[in-house]
């Protein structure tokens, strides 16, 4: 009612404005981008500026051009210079069911947006992942085959590139599309924010994609100074970049806290939430809260590079040891940023697939806040080895190795839900097996780096690359293929190819372990990360690592073909194939613009398999 | 099977592998080249973790096979739907905790973390406190070469040093960050501008042996590698004693940032 009124009211306005303004897109965001890089160039130009500096100019005028391009600020300058907005074309910022084009545009359906962040962390996985493929080529032989300076600065991008998949691929992509419709709202309570966080990705993702045209990078993703100081300009790319990305971090962060805390449905109280949005609440506390650390150690160091600044030049009173202190103070909680959600999606598919409820899910609630409150305390832990102060390893490695009591819940909670189950071996549960494993040699070898006298023989070598490895592809990638074929028919509407699916399981499984498995092995024989040559006698071992790795990237082939093929052409599915509880399988699928006809009420939590279900329990009022 | 009897099944598979395993494993030599006494502790630290993670490892491995061999759905295990079935009957028992398991769970975890804990705390004040040193060396890392100096003045590229004596080795770098680290010595600690760091190690083995930049420092990174030369006291005593000594520059090349830190 109150609606239709301001829409009338509005109409008086709308026509007006809409003459003159081209409708914004993606093609107006390009062009946004194009002229605001322009802009920055003269203005550099005009000042004389340095490299670095006209470099910096350059991405804040062109990122400006494009979001401005792109619409994202349209609502927000509207309401500015004290016009009401046009009902209707805020409805048509939302777009229309079943119209592909609202995924190349400002698109406010928290769905939408959901989908475009999946697709773009797939994409990105895809070309990391390629990267990846150049480093086990230059590596399958002892000698060098390419090039350092290129093996260095695709090593770099490779990092640059996975962290940033594995910090929004599932957050953003399937906790956007699910984080509303589970807890029993239509949208995030920020629409316009929320895609303003997927927006402010693409022109970054494309700063840290080109940085070797700019002379790459060799300082790995942790960018340490003094080398980041002196490397070359797509070092200052991958920073402004992942600044860029913090930001957007933030901003979605907020918009997570919000949604879940004030628009739950009715009934829905926190104890009685999906444990998936548990696991994105905590993450987005910690990306809230952590963000901005490392941003402001990005953005010192970007100043000492552009500005002249000494914070972490050590010749002029500043201090490099200290830049390792903010970067892990951030990159440490990320951990957890990267693998909550996975951990989340994991306990959400195990009931499903075992038919019984979840175990331990008022402890498993505890453990994900346990984790988010101790990943503040342990982030020296990145640093025995640095020259920080002496004492300093005793309460770290105290802490470091507490946090793996928290951990080790999602394990009982895990194999307490299995348990005298009735496990379906479906493709989601099989991620959940390969997920389990995968984790548990990444904790059990992280011990090892926990324990400063073993820490000091294994800091800096391949044992490194294959522990983190295993937390980071365990926690994440396999939460996120577990989460992505689970989600698939909800929000494809159609089902995936389950054999195609299996074949994707296994190959990827046993690739993965086939390539990792051997690097702890190598960085205890003293093999080192990070470079690009190493003794004969590894010869054999990394031969195998490499052709083992190649299996991986053909692995993901068959996932892609199948999803391409499967959200084009497979067979339509039901609204609930897997019989699951939770709200999103209660509704259509893919689910109606607005989620819900009428908000559910909920009267218990999501895991009541193996009990007489009262009407009302799983709040399938709304299906 | 009654839910006890799984229990048992289950857990005799653990225990006879948990043994197993640990036997196994007890007794290793994990660190491939021992040649301190640093590498030595770490040595122990390494086997009893990898101890103390075999029935981690198992519980959880026993736990997964176990399930998926005994706990699938009947009918339903490899692609079979379960749409046909009528509600309740695919579902398992409705278990949503046990209060004495998680406890135990908890309890358990908590208690090997501490006792890890104390034994590694133990280590690392064995490994790096303070400890009053027999023979002083200057390491000096630079994109990408080492230098070593010694009390007498001489410089050298080759790291000597005598065997079973405490060796403090002063680290410093004045361009970037590089990490000095000897693998057969259990050593690792890295240089960084403008805050020299130390070490202390004590060589039981006379040899020589590799040792490599272990942070990235750049394009040399790959190949900073340099060699550490263990002999008696008499030999390093012969070797310092031959070795030209700049006289004309006493100290190495001072760096501004030395006393900032």
């Amino acid at each position: 009612m109150i609606a239709t009124r301001v829409l009338a009211a509005a109409r008086t306005f709308a026509p007006r404005s809409r003459s003159f303004v081209p409708r914004p897109g993606l093609p107006r965001a390009i062009l946004g981008a194009i002229i605001g890089f322009a802009l920055g160039i003269g203005l550099a130009a005009e000042l004389k500026a340095e490299p670095g500096q006209l470099l910096a100019l350059a991405y804040l005028f062109g990122l400006a051009g494009f979001l401005l391009g792109v619409g994202a600020f349209r609502f927000w300058l509207t309401w500015a210079v004290g016009r009401e907005i046009d009902v209707a074309e805020e409805h048509a910022a939302h777009g229309r069911a079943g119209e592909w084009q609202r995924y190349f545009r400002f698109t406010t359906d928290h769905k939408v947006i959901g989908v475009q962040y999946l697709v773009t962390a797939f994409v990105l996985f895809f070309t990391a992942g390629t990267a990846a493929m150049f480093m086990r080529f230059e590596l399958a032989q002892p000698g060098i085959a390419t090039n350092k300076e290129l093996y260095n600065t695709i090593m770099s991008t490779h990092g640059a590139m996975m962290i940033t998949v594995a910090l929004v691929s599932i957050i953003g992509g399937l906790g956007n599309y699910l984080v509303p419709i589970m807890i029993g709202a239509r949208d995030m309570a920020f629409p316009k924010a929320n895609a303003l966080s997927y927006w402010m990705l693409p022109l970054a993702i494309l700063l840290v994609a080109i940085n070797p045209l700019l002379g790459g990078f060799d300082s790995g993703w942790t960018a340490y100074p003094p080398l980041s100081q002196q490397a070359n300009l797509g070092q200052q790319a991958y920073l402004m970049a992942f600044v860029t990305v913090g930001v957007s971090s933030i901003l979605s962060a907020i918009n997570f806290l919000v949604t879940v805390f004030r628009m739950r449905a009715p009934g829905m109280s926190l104890m009685r939430m999906p444990i998936f949005v548990w696991a994105l609440t905590v993450t987005a506390a910690l990306a809230l809260i952590a963000t901005s650390v490392v941003a402001a150690a990005f953005t010192m160091l970007l100043f000492d590079r552009i500005l002249g600044t000494a914070f972490f030049r050590a010749s002029r009173g500043g201090d490099v040891i200290l830049f390792q202190h903010l970067f892990w103070f951030y990159s440490h909680p990320a951990v957890y940023i990267m693998a909550l959600p996975g951990l989340g999606a994991i306990l959400e598919v195990v009931p499903v697939f075992a038919r019984k409820p979840l175990f331990a899910y008022p402890l498993a609630v505890l453990s994900f806040i346990s984790i988010g409150v101790m990943s503040f305390m342990v982030w020296a832990h990145h640093m025995f080895v640095s020259g920080m102060a002496e004492f300093f390893h005793i309460p770290i490695m105290l802490t470091t190795e507490l946090i793996s009591v928290p951990t080790g819940i999602v394990f009982l909670s895990a194999l307490g839900t299995i348990w005298l189950g009735r496990i379906q071996f479906k493709v989601p549960m099989l991620w959940v097996f390969g997920f389990i494993w995968a984790f548990l040699i990444g904790g059990i070898t992280g011990v090892f780096l926990a324990d400063v006298p073993t820490d000091i023989a294994l800091s800096d070598t391949a044992f490194v690359v294959a522990h983190f490895h295993y937390t980071i592809v365990g926690g994440t990638i396999f939460g996120l293929f577990a989460g992505t074929y689970y989600w698939f028919p909800k929000i494809t509407g159609r089902m995936y190819n389950e054999r195609l699916g299996r074949l994707h399981f296994w190959w990827f499984t046993l690739a993965f372990n086939a390539t990792f498995i051997p690097m702890f092995w190598l960085g205890i024989e003293g093999m080192r990360r990070r470079v690009a040559d190493y003794p004969a006698e590894f010869g054999t071992v990394n031969l195998f690592i490499s052709i083992a790795a190649f299996n991986i990237a053909l692995s993901v082939g068959v996932f892609a073909f199948n999803m391409i093929r499967s959200w084009k052409t497979g067979p339509l599915a039901e609204s609930n194939p897997w019989q699951a509880q939770t709200l999103e399988w209660q509704i259509a699928s893919p689910p109606p613009i607005q989620n819900f006809d009428e908000i559910p009420t909920v009267t218990a939590t999501p895991y009541q398999y193996g009990s007489p279900r009262p009407a009302a329990a799983d709040g399938s009022s709304a299906s | 099977m009654s839910p006890r009897r799984h229990l048992l099944t289950a857990g005799a598979v653990w225990v006879v592998l948990s043994v197993l395993g640990i036997v196994v494993v007890a007794g290793l030599q994990i660190i491939p080249v021992i040649a301190s006494r640093e590498a030595a502790i770490e040595n122990s630290a390494f086997v009893l973790l990898t101890a103390v993670s075999v029935p981690v490892l198992m519980l959880v491995v026993v736990g997964l096979a176990y399930a998926a061999l005994r706990f699938r759905a009947p009918g339903a295990s490899v692609a079979g739907s379960a749409d046909g079935m009528a509600d309740g009957t695919i579902d398992g028992p409705p278990i949503h905790g046990h209060r004495g398991f998680q406890a135990a769970w908890l309890a358990i975890s908590l208690l090997m973390v501490l006792g890890l804990f104390a034994y590694g705390a133990v280590g690392l004040v064995e490994i790096r406190g303070a400890q009053a040193a027999d023979f002083e060396v200057q390491v000096e890392a630079e994109q990408w070469a080492w230098h070593y100096a010694y009390a007498n003045g001489v410089r050298s590229t080759e790291l000597h040093v005598p065997v079973d004596r405490r060796v403090h080795l002063v680290i410093k770098s004045d361009d970037v960050i590089h990490s000095f680290w000897v693998p057969a010595f259990g050593v690792k600690q890295d240089a960084v501008p403008g805050h020299p760091t130390q070490i202390y190690v004590t060589a039981t083995h006379a040899g020589t042996f590799p040792g490599m930049c272990a942070e990235l420092c750049g394009l040399g990174h790959t190949g900073m590698t340099t060699t550490v030369v263990v002999a008696d006291q008499a030999a390093v005593d012969a070797w310092l004693s031959n070795q030209p000594k700049p006289s004309a520059k006493p100290s190495p090349k001072p760096s501004p940032e030395a006393s900032g830190s």
